[in-house]
């Protein structure tokens, strides 16, 4: 906030007690100097002012963070301090004040000030340092709700992406086409990629609102999607996947992999005719999870060159995973041995407190 | 030779099903029904052995199908295997003791996998109708004879003699069969419990072997033992467990 509206609005509060007072005491028939009244409660509560934007300057973040212990600790002595030091100041720039009293050294006139204003002075320190935690819980409160409705509508659209990646003509118009040469030749494979594309479909339809799924959930759909390409691609693409046992319920944002495994076909593996590779490990490094594919291709050049169709896809990761780990996660893309290309996510390791519900019932038939 | 009913309101849906039935000559179909009324008629009139039902059509559904026919006297229940685009309804289809669940659009594999499975069920029938309909009602062996789960899209009524060997992974446990491996949230201990321990054996803390895969126990070069599987895949045996596997053995 501009200095202006603290120093301004502190002054205006400081003329119109000087006002006030200037009236009380001609009610009273004192005669008192207006100008005098004027300057001192002005300059009070200019310093005031003053001190209020200093505070929320420098030290907002404190208030804010400041637990109960630290309040009573340090806040209270600092305040005290504070509201000596204005008033030691203020005591130094009117000499002539109190009115009605006989000369006084600095001294008593200090401590007589001190007496008169010292829980005033107490009370503006606090209501500011409340105002300001308030402010800053609303603040916060509204960051919350804005990153939510944020991570809400990024998941929307990565599940609009998803399905648009599989309704996208390379996709699923291909994998038609592929069905309907099988037809003429062997029915039962057509039958069967038939049904592994209503497999894809279905787990993506299925895949629900929730922010953060179970790392097997993921790998679920990575599978079922590696699948298909296996026969699409024939033998064209070796696929390894590497997950340690102890992270299949390890949360990780919805669909964030899936992205990354097709643009690795998108942009590496489709360019490549024989040999290729896609690797997905998932591993603990610490307090953390480590996410990464790698595939082979023809390195990171391609993908710039191909210009925003690989950005939107991958942004979309990036940026959800900003907004729900802050600083606590990487992403990465890397041009790793022989042309091969990198993604490498990190995020911190976070287990469901309730796991998910047992979907498997046993029976005799 | 086995009758069965088609029930589905779309006539391509029933014609597939005619088309793959030809591939199995065990069975005839004996009629075809377009709406759930018509179906149950069908089935009071032509009494079939199977039923092929779909779960959504035009006046009721397939379990209210069902349930008309439960409540009707003189008609055995046929045995059904629901075909149907919906996956939300599998596990009430595994309550009332469906034999199979088939996802639209689904392979002749898949369809002959299901048939087969019900033919075995149809023929135990015949052959033991007691016996049969104890093991219905669950009070025959405590032991599960198949699971129900969901995997990669599918939803799978696994009879447990299919699976080869569970694998432990932490909270999960790999069911793997000889064509296919499946992540399922479950506990070695629970799923042992359900297991028949005539066929099931626990050969490790992270390992339960169907014994009708085994195919030798081999000593290891380290002093340990390994279990071999037909299909020649190996899992390690500890200490601890080696005296069960033994005591099978002796029998």
């Amino acid at each position: 906030m501009h200095p202006l509206i603290f120093i301004g609005g502190a002054t205006t509060l400081g003329f119109l007690f000087a006002l006030q007072e200037w009236i009380d005491s001609r009610f009273w028939n004192y005669h008192v100097n207006l100008s005098l009244l004027l300057s001192a409660w002005g300059v009070q509560y200019f310093l005031w002012g003053l001190i209020c934007w200093v505070l929320w300057i420098n030290f907002r973040q404190q208030i804010n963070d400041a637990s109960l212990r630290t309040v009573l600790l340090v806040g209270i002595p600092l305040s005290i301090g504070v509201c000596v030091l204005e008033e030691i100041i203020w005591v130094i720039l009117f000499p002539r004040l109190p009115m009605g009293h006989p000369p006084m050294s600095f001294w008593p006139r200090l401590l007589f000030h001190l007496d008169a204003e010292f829980v005033d002075s107490m009370v503006i320190v606090w209501s500011a340092f409340f105002l300001f935690r308030g402010l800053g819980y609303y603040q916060r409160y509204r960051e919350k709700e804005l990153a939510a409705s944020q991570l809400e509508s990024q998941l929307v659209q990565a599940q609009m992406r998803a399905l648009r990646m599989q309704l996208n003509p390379h996709f699923l118009f291909n994998t038609m086409n592929s069905i309907s040469s099988l037809m003429r030749i062997d029915v039962s494979a057509a039958d069967l990629m038939l049904e592994q594309l209503s497999r894809l479909l279905r787990i993506t339809l299925q895949r629900g609102d929730s922010q953060f799924i179970p790392l097997s959930n993921e790998m679920e759909f990575i599978e079922m999607y590696l699948a298909m390409q296996d026969r699409r691609y024939a033998g064209r693409v070796e696929q390894q996947m590497r997950i340690d046992p102890h992270l299949h319920d390890a949360l990780v944002p919805n669909m964030i992999l899936q992205p990354i495994v097709e643009n690795a076909y998108r942009h590496g593996l489709c360019r490549v005719s024989s040999g290729g590779h896609l690797d997905i490990e998932a591993s603990r490094q610490g307090s953390r999870l480590r996410l990464a594919v790698t595939n082979s291709g023809h390195g990171l050049a391609v993908v710039h060159n191909g210009g925003s169709p690989n950005g939107v896809g991958l942004d979309n990761v990036r940026n959800r995973l900003r907004m729900h780990y802050g600083v606590e996660q990487s992403f990465s893309i890397s041009e790793v041995e022989d042309r091969a290309v990198q993604v490498v996510l990190t995020l911190p390791l976070l287990f469901g407190s309730r796991p998910t519900d047992n979907e498997t019932r046993y029976g005799v038939s | 030779m086995i009758q069965a009913v088609l029930a589905d309101d779309e006539v391509l849906a029933r014609q597939k099903l005619r088309q793959l039935l030809r591939e199995i000559p065990e069975i005839e179909v004996v009629g075809e029904g377009a709406t759930a009324a018509e179906t149950i008629d069908l089935v009071r009139a032509t009494k079939p052995d199977l039923l092929f039902l779909d779960v959504r059509m035009p006046d009721m559904d397939g379990f209210d199908v069902i349930g008309h026919l439960a409540t009707a006297d003189g008609v055995n229940m046929p045995s059904v295997i629901f075909t149907t685009a919906y996956d939300r309804y599998a596990l009430r289809a595994f309550d009332i003791h469906a034999i199979d669940y088939l996802l639209k659009p689904f392979t002749l594999e898949r369809f002959r996998a299901a048939t087969h499975r019900a033919l075995q069920h149809i023929k135990n029938l015949r052959q033991n109708p007691q016996a049969a309909a104890a093991a219905k009602d669950g009070n025959g062996s405590p032991y599960t004879s198949r699971i129900v789960f969901k995997s990669k899209g599918r939803i799978l009524f696994l009879p447990v003699s299919e699976i080869c060997w569970i694998g432990a992974e932490e909270n999960y446990v790999r069911i793997c069969t000889q064509s296919e491996t499946h992540l399922l949230r479950e506990t070695m201990a629970h799923l042992e419990e359900k297991l028949d321990p005539n066929t099931f054996l626990r050969v490790h803390r992270s390992s339960i072997v169907n014994l009708q895969y085994v195919k030798e126990v081999r000593p290891e070069s380290d002093g340990d033992y390994g279990v071999v599987l037909r299909n020649g895949q190996k899992i390690p045996m500890s200490r601890s467990y080696r005296a069960r596997i033994r005591n099978w053995m002796e029998r």
